[in-house]
């Protein structure tokens, strides 16, 4: 067993340096592919993320005109409250909306305007908590139905759909590219093992004749084949490492405050998903490459 | 290497000097049919013989079968084989051999009279179309995919262009068979030492193949093809590319490989040899034995 392991890494190696240019032409493209399958794990992930904290803010918001008699805003905000579908309903005022918004503008390094201006341009929210995000019922409609109250109805689910939608297209486009992208690499890593497979052929022919198994024959490709894969997914971890504060920054920036970015869980995932695709695609073109050489 | 033990420790079948014909059909026939029917009786089907059949371990194992005692002897015993390849060509047609162990034989014929196939049949390269193969006391159509290494570690083959690996030297080239049979590294050395002792190259373990003579090189071939300690050796014209003298002492090598009580079984079209050594003769034309005694090649192919 020991010697069956050392024989196969010894020509495993040998068989990677003496076909180097196309080893690591296959490494190379092993890496773009990495590092292609990571980025969209990340976009994905950070679609996600935003679309959690958006769905666990407010569902509906509606903004109030400004001037409007509190008897009839607390009258409207009684209205919804009895719906059953409706959690809670809270009343920000116009001043608890002002502070809101230059917390957050300081929170991103902006300057706050609003002092330029005399008078504060955020109006008065009644902001709806739904018991199911999907349910509106007749939250909207009943919002609506006062005039002169309500200003604008946002409700925040619409835009969630439409996130979802995004994300939807997002992952199937994504997974469409990502799957032609390791078939390619698939192609490559074959094509490169077989080269090795090749220059081999001989010394193949004699191990079959003199009773080799074909665990003596195959492992040394397939430890081949994961020599380029985890070759390449150490260079894309390397590369994931050296960006991961650019691409932090890059997603908080896009996403505005949502909190995403390089957590540790999703770190560790990502690893696991490198190291595991190039090892399986490294193995499995080896294995393809060697299986006609094996006994019929 | 208990093998070698074996080779000598085993009842080595006496073979007369002459004797024709060598096996009887009649006697082959005879010998055979209970292994047959036995066959029969386990598969309903033997024509459509496949190696995904589970194997019979009690008929796969050799001597496991007390009742057959000519074939558990056997080095080599072929019943009613025809092999058909896949593009139709009918390249071995109902053939019937025994080779006992121990034994010296010739099998001769023109080119694609089925020589080569026969050769693969019996290294379980190619399996037959209908009919039964038993080689080491293995029945090869049952033989499982796993176990056909094992098989191949019994038999040592040596073919017209030797075969050897140019960048490894002579000891590596031996070494090599036991290396990738996951031979325990200690022992490679010894066995490989003892193989080219056999043969007579221990003065050129050092030297690689493209620095020997042609002689030198199938010396090398056949100390890789003993180094297993093998029940059979198959030769494939071995001396094909060797002029007249130097063909005498590969042939003089396998001779003593043969008394030591490996059964050899050599492809030639060297008429001179096959005519000089009084050996068993079988000859193959069109797929077919057409002949089957002791000595004599007859013909010019």
């Amino acid at each position: 067993m020991l010697s069956f392991l050392a024989f196969s890494v010894r020509r495993a190696a040998q068989g990677f340096w003496r076909n180097r240019v196309m080893s690591l032409a296959a490494t190379v493209t092993m890496v773009l592919m990495l590092v292609l399958l990571s980025g969209l794990v990340l976009v994905l992930s950070g679609l996600e993320a935003g679309l959690q904290f958006v769905e666990s803010k407010v569902e509906v918001q509606a903004f109030l005109n400004d001037g409007v008699a509190p008897e009839r805003v607390a009258r409207l905000q009684e209205q919804v409250a009895a719906l059953p579908e409706v959690a809670t309903v809270t009343h920000t005022s116009k001043e608890e909306a002002l502070a809101d918004w230059r917390a957050q503008q300081e929170a991103q390094g902006r300057p706050d305007l609003t002092g330029l201006t005399g008078t504060n341009p955020i109006p008065a929210s009644l902001n709806v908590k739904l018991k199911d995000p999907r349910q509106y019922g007749q939250v909207v409609e009943i919002l609506k139905a006062p005039k002169g109250v309500v200003a604008e109805v946002l409700e925040t689910q619409r835009v969630v759909d439409a996130l979802v939608a995004i994300t939807g297209v997002l992952r199937t486009v994504g997974l469409g590219v990502m799957l032609m992208v390791a078939l390619t690499v698939l192609f490559i890593v074959v094509n490169t093992i077989r080269m090795a497979v090749m220059a081999r052929a001989d010394e193949i022919e004699i191990m079959r004749l003199v009773g080799a198994s074909d665990a003596f024959i195959r492992w040394p490709f397939v430890l081949e084949g994961l020599l380029v894969g985890l070759l390449g997914s150490l260079v894309t971890l390397g590369i994931l490492a050296v960006a991961a504060p650019a691409i932090s920054q890059l997603g908080s920036t896009v996403l505005r405050e949502i909190p995403v970015g390089f957590d540790q869980r999703l770190g560790e995932q990502l690893v696991l998903l490198v190291v595991g695709a190039g090892a399986l695609l490294g193995g499995l073109g080896a294995t393809i490459s060697v299986r006609s050489y094996l006994i019929k | 290497m208990p093998s070698r033990g074996r080779l000598t420790d085993a009842p080595v079948a006496s073979v007369p000097a002459v004797a024709e014909p060598y096996v009887t059909f009649s006697h082959l026939r005879a010998s055979l049919r209970p292994r047959a029917g036995a066959l029969e009786a386990v598969a309903p089907a033997p024509s459509a013989l496949t190696p995904d059949r589970p194997a019979d371990p009690a008929l796969a194992r050799p001597g496991a079968d007390a009742t057959i005692p000519d074939l558990r002897h056997a080095a080599i015993a072929l019943h009613d084989v025809t092999k058909v390849y896949p593009n139709g060509k009918r390249a071995l047609i109902e053939v019937d051999l025994v080779v006992p162990e121990g034994d010296f034989i010739f099998l001769v014929g023109p080119s694609g009279a089925g020589k080569s196939t026969l050769i693969k049949l019996l290294i379980r390269d190619e399996l037959a179309t209908t009919g039964t193969v038993l080689v080491a006391g293995r029945d090869l159509a049952r033989l499982r995919r796993r176990h056909v290494p094992h098989l191949r570690r019994e038999i040592g083959i040596i073919f017209q262009d030797f075969k050897l690996l140019p960048s490894k030297t002579v000891h590596e080239n031996v070494g090599f068979a036991l290396e990738v049979t996951g031979t325990p590294r200690r022992e490679v050395g010894p066995a490989v030492e003892r193989a080219l002792a056999l043969v007579g190259l221990s003065a050129q373990a050092e030297q690689r193949p493209n620095q020997l003579s042609g002689g030198e090189q199938q010396r090398t071939a056949i100390a890789r093809a003993m180094v297993h300690g093998p029940r059979i050796i198959i030769a494939d014209e071995p001396t094909g590319n060797l002029d007249p003298l130097i063909s005498w002492e590969i042939i003089q090598l396998l001779l003593r490989i043969n008394e030591l009580g490996t059964t050899v079984l050599m492809a030639t079209h060297n008429a001179e040899v096959v005519t000089a050594l009084r050996k068993r003769v079988v000859a193959l034309e069109e797929g077919r034995i057409v002949r089957d005694e002791v000595g004599g090649y007859h013909r010019q192919y």
